[in-house]
This record gives C-alpha cells, sequence and structure tokens, in this order.
C-alpha cells in the first residue's frame, strides 16, 4: 500500500496517470479543465503534455499512440466543444478496438444539468462508443476511476474509455494512494478456453485439404505473432490478413499470402471461396471482409476464434466459435497440429498471385507513363524504407494502395482507421506513432482531401520537433468517392474534384521542409531525399487525377466477383 | 419471426448502466415494450427485466452484447413461457360504476380486484395478473365508459427455476 497525502484533485489525476505508467498526454486546455494544466505546469519533469491544435488531433494521436506501442493512450480535453471534438476519435477507438483513455473536464458538479457554459452530457453521449465512462464528481474517487479506467482500456478486447471530471473535483483535496486495478467481479476479461473445442478444431485442421488462417487485429494486441507464426508453420497454413492485421505477419514469410476483404489480394479472396476450412483468428467478419455473407466461402466450415463473445456467429454463421484470447487458443492449437503438405493448395496461391500481377499489377498506374500512380509511390517508398516503417495511413485509395503495396518486416506497423473510415485520422495517428515509437521511421500517406481535414496539426509537428514523415498523394480529387462515381454513376462526379493550396508553401510556413514531385522518373530521387530527412518532411507528390484502386470486390457483392479493372 | 422475449439481466447497481443496455436497443431500433430495474434478492445487484417484440437473431446479439458491458453479472433471454410473469395495475373508475343494485364486493371478485382508495368522484382498484388478464380487465372497464385513469408496473418475472442459485455461484465465480 502506497502512503497517503492530501493533494489536489488535479494532481491526484496526474499521480494517477504516473502511477500507470502514462507519462505522456495529448491535449488541449479550457476553462473546466484549468486546473489540470495548472498541475501539469509542475509536473512537466515527469509527464510530457503535446499540445495539439485541436482535440481531434489529440484524440487521433492517442490512438496512434496506443496502436504503435501498445500501451493505453491518454488525451485530455476541456468540457462541452472540447469533449465533444473527442467523438469521431472515441467512436474510432470503440470500432478498432484501441485501449485509449480519454479525459474531459465538466462544470463544477453543482451545476450539472443546468445549461451551464459549456456543458455537454458527455457520458450520455459516449455511452454507445464507449467500452466503460464514468463521471467524476469528488476529488476522491479520481485515483480509483483512473485505475478502473486504465484496467479496462487495455484488459479483454481493448477499447476507449472516457472520464469526465468535473472542475469542483479537480479543486478539491482529497487523501491520495493509488493502487492498481486488477479485478472487477463484473468482468472477466480473459477468457476460460474449452479444451474440447481447441480438440475438434486441432482435428478439423488436420484433416482439412484446403485450410486457410485468417487473422486479425487481434493476433497484435495479444501480442501473439511469433506464435501465430510457428503455429502456422507447424500446420502448414497458408495465411491471409484483414485490413486491421496488416503487418502481424511479415509480408516476405512463404505463409503469407496477402490481404483479404474489398480491396484484398486475388489470392486471399479467391482461396476464401474455394477454401474447405476457414481458422479466423481475433478478427471480426466486417462486411468489408466478407462482401456478401451469403455467398461467403461456400465451401468452408468455419472456426472462429476471438475474446469477444459478441463477435461469434454475430455476421455469419460459424461451426465452431472458440472465445479466447488469441495467444492461448493458438498455443493450445499449435500442441496438436500436423504438417499436412497440400502442395496443390499452395500451388493454387502463387496462381492466383500470378493472375493479380498479370492482370492488375502490371497494368497499373499510367499507361503513358507521364504521370505518378499511387501504386507506384507505395511500392517504391517500402523499398527505400527496406520494409521498416511504420505507415500510417488516411482513409480512401491512398489508404487502400498502403495496404496493398506496403511491404512490413515488423508488427504493428500498419496503423489505420480500419472500422469507422475517418478522414483525417492519418495525420494526427501518425503524430501519436512518431512520439510512440521515436526511434522508428514513421510515415504518414495520405489524399488531399483527407490531409485537409486535420492538416492544423502540422503545427503540433513543428513545436515538437518531431521528425515525422509526411506523403500527400495529391490527385485533386476525393479520389475513393470518384473511384465509386466512375465504377457505379456513370462518372459524374458531383462534388469530388478539389481545388488545393500550395501543400509545399504550408508545410514551409510551418518550417517543416518540402518539396513537390510530378514526374515519374524524380519520384525515387524525391523518396530518398525524404526517407534521409532528418527532421520532419512533407513530400506532395502530384498523381494521376483518375487513378482506381484493383482488384475489388464491389460493396455488398460476393467475394467471387472480384473485378479486375 | 418476432416475437416477445424478456431480457433479464443481472448488474452492479451504478450509474449509466441502464442506459448502456438501452442504447443496444435503440441502435438497432427496437422498441422497449416494458422495463423494470430495481434491486435483485441480493443487495448491491440490480436487477433489469427487459420486454421487447424482436427476432431470436436478434436478442440473441443483444444478449452478447449487453453480456459485454463492464457492470454486468449476468444476463439471458427468456420467451414467456419460461418466466413467472405478473403485473400489477391501478384502475381508476367512476364511483357512479358501483351505485347500482350490485354489491361493490361482488364487483371486485368478478375482477379479481381489491379497492385501494375510495373517494365520492371515483375508486382506485388494485389487480395483479398477467399482461393478458390486466388488459381484459382494463377492456372491459373501458367498454362500460368508467374507466379514468389507468397505470401497470410491467411485468414482475420469476424464472422457474430458481434464479438465487444462479447469482449467488455467479458472484463466487466472478
Ligand atoms: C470524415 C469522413 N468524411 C467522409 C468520408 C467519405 N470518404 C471516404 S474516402 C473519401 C475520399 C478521400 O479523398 P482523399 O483524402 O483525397 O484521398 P484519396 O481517396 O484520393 O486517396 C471520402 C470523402 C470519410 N471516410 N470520412
Amino acid at each position: 500500500m502506497a502512503n497517503t497525502k492530501k493533494v489536489k484533485g488535479a494532481e491526484a489525476l496526474l499521480l494517477s496517470l504516473i502511477a500507470e505508467g502514462a507519462d505522456i498526454i495529448f491535449g488541449y486546455p479550457g476553462g473546466q479543465v484549468i486546473p489540470v494544466y495548472d498541475s501539469l505546469y509542475d509536473y512537466s519533469t515527469r509527464i510530457r503534455h503535446i499540445l495539439t491544435r485541436h482535440e481531434q488531433g489529440a484524440v487521433h494521436a492517442a490512438q496512434g499512440f496506443a496502436r504503435a506501442t501498445g500501451k493505453v493512450g491518454v488525451c485530455l480535453a476541456t468540457s462541452g466543444p472540447g469533449a465533444t471534438n473527442f467523438i469521431t476519435g472515441i467512436a474510432d477507438a470503440m470500432l478498432d478496438s484501441t485501449p485509449i483513455v480519454c479525459i474531459t473536464g465538466q462544470v463544477p458538479a453543482a451545476m450539472l444539468g443546468s445549461d451551464a457554459f459549456q456543458e455537454a452530457d458527455m457520458v450520455s453521449m459516449t455511452t454507445p462508443i464507449t467500452k466503460w465512462n464514468f463521471q467524476v464528481t469528488s476529488a476522491s474517487e479520481i485515483p480509483g476511476a483512473i485505475a478502473k479506467a486504465f484496467y479496462i482500456a487495455r484488459s479483454g478486447r481493448p477499447g476507449p474509455v472516457v472520464i469526465d471530471i468535473t472542475k469542483n473535483a479537480q479543486i478539491e483535496e482529497a487523501e491520495f494512494s493509488y493502487e492498481p486495478c486488477t479485478y472487477l467481479r463484473s468482468y472477466l476479461p480473459t477468457p476460460i478456453i474449452d479444451h474440447s473445442a481447441i480438440d475438434s478444431a486441432i482435428d478439423m485442421i488436420n484433416s482439412a485439404a484446403k485450410p486457410l488462417l485468417i487473422i486479425g487485429q487481434g493476433i497484435k494486441l495479444s501480442n501473439a505473432e511469433q506464435e501465430l507464426i510457428l503455429f502456422a508453420e507447424r500446420g502448414n497454413l497458408p495465411i491471409a490478413s484483414t485490413l486491421m492485421g496488416i503487418s502481424a505477419v511479415p509480408n516476405n514469410h512463404p505463409l503469407f499470402i496477402g490481404n483479404l476483404g474489398m480491396h484484398g489480394n486475388v489470392a486471399a479472396n479467391r482461396m476464401t471461396q474455394d477454401s474447405d476450412l476457414i481458422i479466423a483468428i481475433g478478427m471480426r467478419f466486417s462486411d468489408r471482409i466478407t462482401g456478401d455473407v451469403k455467398s461467403y466461402a461456400p465451401n468452408a466450415k468455419i472456426i472462429h476464434i476471438d475474446i469477444d463473445l459478441a463477435e461469434l456467429g454475430k455476421n455469419l454463421r460459424v461451426d465452431l466459435p472458440i472465445k479466447a484470447d488469441a495467444k492461448e487458443a493458438i498455443q493450445l492449437l499449435t500442441e496438436g497440429i500436423k504438417h499436412v503438405e497440400r502442395a496443390d493448395w499452395f500451388t493454387f496461391a502463387s496462381d492466383m498471385d500470378a493472375e493479380e500481377k498479370r492482370e492488375v499489377t502490371d497494368n497499373c498506374g499510367d499507361p503513358k507513363g507521364e504521370y505518378i500512380s499511387m501504386a507506384q509511390v507505395v511500392q517504391q517508398l517500402a523499398i527505400a524504407e527496406e520494409s521498416n516503417a511504420i505507415i500510417v495511413t488516411d482513409v480512401g485509395q491512398n489508404q487502400m494502395f498502403s495496404a496493398l503495396y506496403s511491404r512490413f518486416n515488423h508488427t504493428r506497423s500498419f496503423i489505420t482507421s480500419g472500422g469507422l473510415g475517418t478522414m483525417g485520422y492519418g495525420l494526427p495517428a501518425a503524430i501519436g506513432a512518431k512520439v510512440g515509437v521515436p526511434e522508428r521511421e514513421v510515415v504518414a500517406i495520405m489524399g488531399d482531401g483527407g490531409f485537409q481535414m486535420n492538416i492544423q496539426e502540422l503545427g503540433t509537428i513543428m513545436q515538437e520537433n518531431l521528425g515525422l514523415k509526411m506523403i500527400v498523394l495529391n490527385n485533386s480529387f476525393l479520389g475513393m468517392v470518384r473511384q465509386w462515381q466512375e465504377l457505379f454513376f456513370d462518372a459524374r462526379y458531383s462534388f469530388t474534384n478539389l481545388a488545393n493550396p500550395d501543400f509545399v508553401a504550408i508545410a514551409k510556413a510551418y518550417n517543416i521542409n518540402a518539396a513537390q514531385v510530378s514526374s515519374p522518373a524524380e519520384l525515387n530521387k524525391a523518396l530518398e531525399e525524404l526517407v534521409n530527412a532528418e527532421g520532419s518532411y512533407l513530400l506532395e507528390i502530384r498523381v494521376m487525377a483518375q487513378e482506381n484502386i484493383f482488384p475489388m470486390v464491389p460493396a455488398g457483392a460476393s467475394l467471387s466477383k472480384l473485378i479486375y479493372k | 419471426m418476432n416475437k416477445e422475449y424478456i431480457l433479464i439481466a443481472f448488474t452492479e447497481n451504478q450509474i449509466g448502466v441502464l442506459n448502456r443496455i438501452t442504447t443496444c436497443y435503440l441502435r438497432r431500433k427496437i422498441n422497449i415494450e416494458s422495463l423494470k430495474v430495481s434491486e435483485s434478492s441480493i443487495k448491491g445487484i440490480s436487477m433489469f427485466v427487459i420486454s421487447s417484440y424482436t427476432s431470436l437473431e436478434t436478442i440473441t446479439k443483444i444478449t452478447k452484447h449487453v453480456s459485454n458491458f463492464v457492470e454486468v453479472l449476468e444476463v439471458s433471454y427468456y420467451d414467456s413461457n419460461d418466466l413467472i410473469t405478473q403485473e400489477i395495475a391501478l384502475y381508476k373508475v367512476a364511483s357512479d360504476m358501483f351505485s347500482g343494485s350490485e354489491r361493490v364486493d361482488t364487483i371486485l371478485n368478478q375482477f379479481g380486484a381489491r379497492m385501494v382508495e375510495l373517494t365520492p368522484k371515483y375508486i382506485v382498484i388494485e389487480k395483479t395478473g398477467t399482461r393478458e388478464e390486466i388488459e381484459a380487465t382494463r377492456d372491459k372497464l373501458d367498454q362500460s365508459g368508467n374507466l379514468i385513469e389507468f397505470t401497470r408496473s410491467g411485468s414482475v418475472v420469476l424464472h422457474r427455476k430458481s434464479i438465487d442459485k444462479i447469482l449467488n455461484n455467479l458472484i463466487q465465480n466472478k
């Protein structure tokens, strides 16, 4: 037991964060959190506070931090508009299982419900988009609430937690002692595995002719990357990844056959449709992965392993649901797994790869070679970074090209808004990732649309001297929407073209080195400069205006209806 | 096929839990027909009884969703056959109704009700029964033109098996 001492609520909050090892906060001040900021002034050597330029920037930065480090991200905002600016990031973190603790100020307890200045009912508003939320109205509640917040955010299936702290609670004094939370009787984050289900799974896998291992972010969240590879190698099982699972398995691993879903690889989607057994681990069969559920994997039995009971059977029929932590389940499965040759199955994989190369990859980009293509940028960047960088994407074509053509050697290297598809996520999430793992190269890849959704965060990059690399793929279009308009709405480009500012000048105004490139011949050199730049660097790449991302499964269509052009 | 399902949840008696549970219905656009929250037979643990018309698939998903909430100890869904369900209703009727030749007691007996308040203008009677019985009485009074006001409790339920035992096990295991 720690010694107790009397401190103000604001200080108790900081001491609690320090006790949780959370010494980095992304935040933005305001009237109802000034007491916390006042305490931060005294704690600047123990807590690093990063002032973003918008609360949305702070919450996405906390998400990027969490995704890159595996730790809980923390963000802080004032009540009312500060707090509501968090909402998009909280919803994003909920869908993408990102552990963050969002601390918001609130009007004094005595004024709750009075429509006081900057009062917004944050607890009600965030109930459906948080794993847990709580309003603190007295200083003595703070350590307990923070302990519970961290425990809930990071355990089980991680997610966002909101702690709303009334101003009086920040100012009052209370005895402080900190005890981490490790148990709540109503909450069982680590499931007890059903061993007979594991035995059935082993039998099914050992006797499958065309098994396919499908992995999601759960592998990263449960730190099961090595166990997964051992399991796949022992059983000789091909591995495909969801968008959120990317980088959990290195691209060059011989068993890795690519990405699944709407803009996934041909092999992964065709093999899904041909497989006789899908073993899905730490993923949730989202509609972007399955396409039309009724025609999904028509020949396969499905084993679904997930820590979240609500995911099992939620989106499609599952033959063997197993509620388990990914790592634990994989370790148990590995014990019984046999090596099976399956030569034809792997030949099918390489045939499909060849088909993708022939039908898609070889033809992508500008036939005349006049303009740079996004595909080319991502491919060459992967080479220039030797597959070692963390790639943070925005949303749209830039995201899907990054997913398809990036190459990774390390886990937790692909950070993207998967579930919510939040434009404007990329730049602040990259800031959070860079702050979390400063020793690694972090590159944000964004479209010209999404970049401008949180462009103000260039100010944060400047002030913190972050050394972040940024690529803006400028096609003067909201590219992904334009592609849908081209394919499904007779090329009626309704409000998708953008008149853009001089991005290089904007970066320079923020004292960030920047350059622009538009000729394919100069792309390599431009990327080398970005890679070798010492500090932060922004490269605006003028790309083909109307490039499309393929392969594609049109929304709601069967995975068998892949289109190549 | 839609039919009535009753979700019963035992939760920590904490603020915000009700809101969290009802969002599971709201986001799927399912109307809650009746809802009752009260302390269970164990101190500090609330019991939720929520009735709604929906499909088996949806109630299964809602139940799993609710089971994920941090404060939820135990949740299951039932159809009405699994439970002993009673409601209490209060009917305010015009006292004219009792001015005829029949004795008040006889009328109350017919309805299986008892009197809780008597004034010159109105009489309040109370009845306990199944939802159907409550409704039938309401219709009769309404047709007679004497019903002034009506209120009901929502379902008070008891599982045919003993829930106390489930609860005690649950607290020991969790
Ligand atoms: C906040 C938000 N608003 C709207 C959308 C819908 N949307 C998805 S992709 C896209 C276009 C993105 O354009 P841009 O950022 O230029 O990237 P590109 O697709 O050209 O790579 C839009 C508008 C979204 N995902 N998020």
